[in-house]
């Protein structure tokens, strides 16, 4: 390719070791092992080329089977693995508050650049679509998987967003669902949120003192090896640890 | 326990909400009192508006001479480098005006002679058109606002999915086309004008580069209310400046801004007075996609279309000597800079810093963090390799016999046996 010599060449390459490397270290902590997960990113790659066309004409659609269809499939079955209703009640919240989030920043910046509203032009919307999502997913679910789904379903809640806008308006346009494959924002977003729900909840743990064993299942905390628990067992009283009960699933930063 | 917890926790996180925006429903009516030049938050700004130009900033010297206007909000340390390669760094905001001191002087004469023979020799070459170079020399040209729009040819500033930037798109495309290089011009409509833009043109832009597309170019307008400031007689008729734009928050940032220096002394020498300047902004614009993507502005919404259109055809000039697909063979390939590497050293810094402070935080100490470290590199890749060894005739450990069978699924596997899984679980914990 024209210019393309070794120095950019290494840049371009290092740059997807380290995003294909997080994408793959995020994918092997919903409910995948290394091997699917490794799996799923290369069919990410791979579906990235590949556009299946939904309507033609004015409003062209299109999804991406990379950028789109794999990550929804994704998000879907993360629900269909949650342990309760609640949790996918919650994870479905999320993606909602996510998008009414994104979609009033995108409300109010519309007409102007996104550089002229303040603080918004401190960073590039494509890192405060994941921080949005991220957050988001942390106050709602406390969980790395409800992070996920809020990214991903916030994102395409936003590009219907933008269809119901062209379709209302008369306006021609493009609605490419994840069409820039496994960099879109949309799987970005997802990344990036899982890697923040997960900091945020170390970091709170941290905080604390190692994680909180009280008012969860046994069964749960059978889960939890870390040397923060070791340290304490002699603290539990046994008829705490059983008082949450099977419902109650969600653990901190543990879901 | 609990529960109490959990209501202490919301009606907490409620509270702490509340109090914020108190605070800035505070700080809004006291910066309004003070009357300060700075307003720290302007609630008006919130309200969904319809304009793209009309605000803009003024960078000026300590002097208080105009150095350069646009038609963004310039905030402190944001730098650019001027038309006369001077390097500012905005110290100060004062209203809509950022004072700026000279951080230094841009040696970007580029490598030498080089590109000044090379654009010389084109020229004397009287419009002849390079030979293409041996590879792909396709060039993607797309607009993330294509509402943008020159008033006095298109009678508005922003005409959503047919704005007359598309047209100044075209004449580019047009021209680079006549010199030689494959181009694909996508006109994909991405409004509205949000901050949406980017997300639904970085679909358009990685669609151009899965084409081949080796060099990219988001072409836009400014919206500074004075024409005059964007407008040029070169060569004996009315152009419009165009400015180059490299957003900062990405790992390709000093590539690109090398790939602005490098276009902004082609031009120089072949058309001076071209280059309104390099503005690094904050920002990605689509950047982290290629180490050679460029934001483009071409005049201001009251420059004519056919300025602008004349202004972006002599820009496009000196495109091929830099992308390196000049006739010259040996100029076939832009030479790796400093800049290349100093990027990949950034993403690799990056991610040592950021991976080994998450490290350091979610262990809690550095000895354990050592620890987890070493159990990361000898854990978490186990699957992987087992199941490389899996396929390795010999070791197939689906080969047993059925008693062996048998054994390992009665057998009660002692808690001690399973540490390493147990470790695994633990860092992966999920």
């Amino acid at each position: 390719m024209t210019g393309y010599t070794i120095g950019v060449f290494l840049l371009v390459i290092v740059f997807s070791l380290v995003y294909f490397g997080l994408a793959h270290r995020v994918l092997d902590r919903l409910y995948l092992n290394d091997r699917t997960a490794m799996a799923l990113i290369v069919a990410m790659i791979v579906g990235s080329f590949i556009n299946i066309p939904l309507t033609g004409g004015r409003v062209v659609t299109s999804i991406n089977v990379g950028g789109a269809l794999i990550p929804l499939g994704l998000a879907v079955y993360i629900l269909y693995r949650a342990g309760t209703t609640r949790e996918v009640g919650r994870a479905l919240l999320g993606a909602v508050i996510t998008a009414v989030v994104l979609f009033g920043i995108t409300y109010i910046t519309r007409g102007r650049e996104a550089w002229n509203v303040y603080a918004l032009n401190l960073l590039d919307p494509l890192y405060y679509y994941p921080l949005v999502a991220g957050f988001v997913a942390y106050l709602v679910g406390r969980s790395r998987r409800a992070a996920f789904v809020g990214a991903i379903l916030g994102v395409l809640l936003l590009d219907i967003a933008d269809l119901i806008f062209y379709l209302r308006l008369g306006l021609r346009g493009t609605v490419a669902f994840g069409g820039a494959g496994i960099i879109d924002a949309t799987f970005m977003a997802a990344v990036v949120a899982v890697l923040l729900a997960e900091l945020i909840g170390e970091v709170r743990e941290r905080m604390q003192g190692g994680p909180e064993l009280a008012g969860h299942s046994r069964s749960l905390l059978a889960g939890l090896k870390g040397p923060a628990l070791k340290r304490k067992p002699v603290d539990l009283n046994p008829a705490d640890v059983n008082e949450g009960g099977p419902k109650d699933k969600g653990g901190e930063g543990n879901e | 326990m609990s529960k109490a917890n959990r209501s202490w926790r919301i009606w907490g996180g409620l509270g702490l909400l509340v109090v914020a925006l108190v605070l800035v429903g505070v700080a809004h009516i006291w910066s309004r009192q003070q009357g300060t030049a700075v307003r720290v938050f302007n609630l008006a700004e919130l309200l969904p508006g319809n304009h793209t130009t009309g605000q803009y900033s003024i960078l000026v010297d300590e002097q208080g001479r105009v150095l350069d206007m646009m038609a963004r909000r310039i905030y402190i340390h944001d730098e650019f480098i001027s038309a006369d390669n001077r390097r500012y760094r905005v110290i100060r905001i004062e209203g809509n005006k950022g004072i700026c001191r000279e951080i230094g002087r841009e040696r970007i004469s580029l490598d030498g002679n080089q590109v000044p023979t090379m654009a010389g020799r084109i020229a004397s070459g009287g419009g002849i058109a390079p030979v293409q170079a041996a590879g792909s020399q396709i060039v993607g040209v797309y607009n993330s606002h294509d509402d943008e729009s020159y008033v006095p040819s298109d009678g508005s500033e922003s005409i959503p999915g047919n704005g007359g930037v598309l047209r100044v798109g075209s004449a580019f495309a047009d021209h680079l086309r006549s010199l030689g290089l494959t181009v694909i011009h996508d006109t994909t409509s991405h409004a509205p004008h949000d901050d949406g833009a980017y997300r639904r043109s970085r679909r358009t832009a990685m669609s151009l580069m899965q084409k081949g597309a080796a060099a990219l170019f988001d072409i836009h307008r400014d919206g500074v209310p004075d024409p005059t400031f964007y407008r040029r007689t070169i060569n004996g008729q009315d152009v419009t400046m165009v400015r180059l734009v490299v957003g900062r928050e990405n790992q390709n940032m000093s590539a690109n801004l090398d790939y602005a220096k490098r276009l902004k002394a082609a031009a120089d020498a072949r058309y001076p007075g071209l280059i309104r300047g390099i503005f690094i902004g904050a920002g990605s614009y689509n950047q982290d996609l290629s180490p050679r993507a460029m934001l483009l502005e071409v005049g201001t919404h009251t420059n004519t279309l056919q300025e602008a259109q004349r202004g972006v055809t002599l820009f496009a000039d000196v495109v091929p000597p830099v992308l390196g697909v000049a006739a010259r063979p040996a100029a076939a390939r832009t030479p790796s800079t400093a800049a290349d590497w100093k990027g990949v050293l950034y993403v690799l810094l990056a991610f040592v810093i950021g991976g080994g402070a998450f490290l350091l935080i979610s262990a809690g100490s550095w000895k354990k963090a050592v620890a987890r470290l070493k159990q990361f590199t000898s854990i978490e890749w186990v699957n992987l390799l087992g199941w490389q060894r899996l396929r390795k005739p010999g070791v197939d450990r689906n080969k047993k016999t059925g008693r062996e069978r048998e054994a390992v699924e009665l057998a009660p596997v002692p808690h001690q046996e399973l540490e390493a899984n147990d470790e695994r679980a633990d860092w992966q914990k999920d």
